[in-house]
């Protein structure tokens, strides 16, 4: 009898995991349950097709259900898991009873955390998630006139800045005193921040919500100070782990709210695997469990819950969390956590800032890069960074990233070997000046 | 709420209040105005500040979660 192996979840995770399982274990028999109408597209590019870099949603798809049945994985659509039975082996689906497996990996993802005030069931109110959904919203965006985002993670602002693109009346109202502030350092965000206003951009910092005002459908927004009138909403609250079923059925929960694995993508529940924003992961350097990562983080453990599953071994790494993105007309990055979460956390860390340029000085479109390292105070071990500016800062995210993983030091940055050649490269590297600048601070 | 996850999500939003406070103040930015419970603003905060680093980690450390299980990276 073929191995059974169910998967509960169709995002990146849920995706990874029964292509890993199938690729591992050929003769297995994979089930993917999903409450939606698609899978295997990119949910991260809506913003930018309502904003109109990418001109259709279709182009989103990264395989059609063809794909699928060619692989020989069984996708259910549109179809709901009312319960997990981890005792019995079981899945109950809606319609369908209890479907038997060997092994389960659950990757049910995340839902936004509700805002929590009045209003919040108008209609009006948008949340980015489903790309079927985003299809049937984006027509409201040529009528609309004035927009409010709601809150500064990095979906706001993506939104905040795809509105401004798309000409847009554009309001964000955020309870922080920044952009990003829960991530983000203020210098980091403040170029962003000056864009946004270029475009037009109406910032509220400071502002909670406090209910959202109409008669059926939103009309305003309301804050402290006044109402903000409205044609639509868009909510980016935080992203929570949807982990109703796996509560019910008695996997352990941590104190993220993710559930427990270990580097195999185990739960504490035999034969039963967790991938994606449903589970919670140990921070490379703090070692305190994080959850909320990227789809690339949800992919690459659905790979690996996927791969035990089918019998294989395959291991996860704690997460230094390299990211990066565009927001105004800056891109922003880093690795691990910069001054804020550090002394948030109290952590013990030394710093260094540079200003560099990513081309030759005399070179077009030179521009601008603002980099910022942390390290440890005794070993001068790169503990993280931030980053702003007008390139290169997914690639620079993703070396410190291995830096990081790797425990290089200042000294090693400092006098790090870097590519000089005029169109791509300067003469100094940004990041090794910062590193120097922080060894010049530590030796007071 | 489980125990663990309210002490977990009152204490990140209470530190990361008072981080931003004291970033906003570096920054010459205009800081928010105190919210919420005085018990997390004006005890908790300013305690797991005395603390030390050591101490402090160790108290994470003993939080349930995915961390216990896994403490190293995976051989390559």
């Amino acid at each position: 009898m073929p191995r059974r192996i169910v998967v509960v979840g169709g995002g990146a995770a849920g995706i990874g995991a029964a292509g890993a399982a199938k690729q591992t274990n050929p003769g297995a028999q994979v089930t993917v349950f999903t409450e939606f109408e698609d899978v295997g597209y990119s949910p991260c590019g809506i913003p930018y097709v309502h904003g109109r870099e990418i001109p259709t949603f279709e182009q989103l798809f990264l395989a059609t259900k063809e794909t699928y049945d060619e692989a020989g994985i069984d996708i259910r659509y549109e179809t709901r898991v009312e319960r997990l039975d981890p005792t019995a082996h079981e899945v109950h689906v809606e319609g369908d009873g209890a479907v038997g497996y060997d092994a389960l990996i659950v990757a049910t993802g995340f839902e936004y955390a509700d805002p929590g005030v009045p209003g919040s069931d108008l209609e009006g109110l948008h949340y980015v998630k489903n790309i079927r959904r985003a299809m049937e919203w984006d027509p409201v965006l040529e009528e609309a006139k004035v927009a409010v985002v709601v809150e500064a993670t990095p979906l706001g602002l993506e939104m905040v800045t795809a509105l401004a693109h798309r000409g847009l009346e554009t309001h964000l109202v955020d309870p922080r005193p920044w952009a990003l502030a829960e991530v983000a350092d203020p210098d980091i965000m403040q170029p962003v921040q000056d864009s946004w206003a270029d475009m037009g951009v109406k910032m509220h910092f400071n502002t909670p919500v406090e209910a959202f005002v109409g008669d059926g459908k939103v009309r305003a927004v309301r804050t402290p100070e006044e109402e903000l009138p409205a044609d639509l909403v868009v909510i980016c609250t935080h992203k929570r782990p949807n982990n109703r079923l796996a509560r019910e059925a008695g996997i352990k929960i941590g104190s993220t709210g993710g559930i427990i694995v270990d580097q195999r993508m185990h739960t504490l529940t035999e034969g039963v695997f967790a991938a994606g924003d449903c589970t919670e992961i140990p921070h490379g350097v703090t070692k305190v469990p994080i959850q909320g990562l990227s789809g690339s983080h949800a992919y690459a453990q659905g790979k690996v819950a996927g791969t035990t599953a089918g019998g294989g071994d395959r291991a996860y790494n704690p997460v230094d969390v390299p990211w990066g993105m565009v927001a105004g007309k800056w891109m922003i990055g880093g690795v691990s956590f910069g001054e804020t979460t550090a002394s948030a956390l109290k952590f013990p860390y030394v710093m260094g800032v540079a200003e560099g340029i990513s081309r030759a000085r005399y070179y077009p479109d030179m521009k601008k890069i603002r980099v910022k390292l942390l390290a440890d105070p005794g070993t001068h071990r790169l503990l993280g960074a931030q980053m702003v500016g007008g390139e290169g800062i997914k690639e620079r995210a993703d070396f410190l990233a291995m830096a990081v993983r790797k425990g290089v030091t200042l000294e090693d940055l400092a006098t790090m070997e870097n590519v000089y050649s005029p169109p791509i490269g300067a003469l100094n590297e940004p990041i090794s000046l910062a590193a120097q600048n922080a060894l010049a601070g530590t030796k007071g | 709420m489980p125990f663990f996850e309210w002490l977990r999500s009152n204490s990140e939003r209470y530190l990361l209040e008072a981080a931003q406070h004291d970033m906003a103040a570096r920054y010459g930015i205009e800081a928010p105005a105190p919210r919420g419970s005085v018990f997390w603003r004006r005890i908790f905060t300013p305690l797991y500040r005395l603390l030390p680093w050591g101490l402090r980690r160790a108290i994470m450390s003993a939080m349930p979660g995915s961390h216990r299980r896994w403490m190293r990276r995976a051989p390559p």
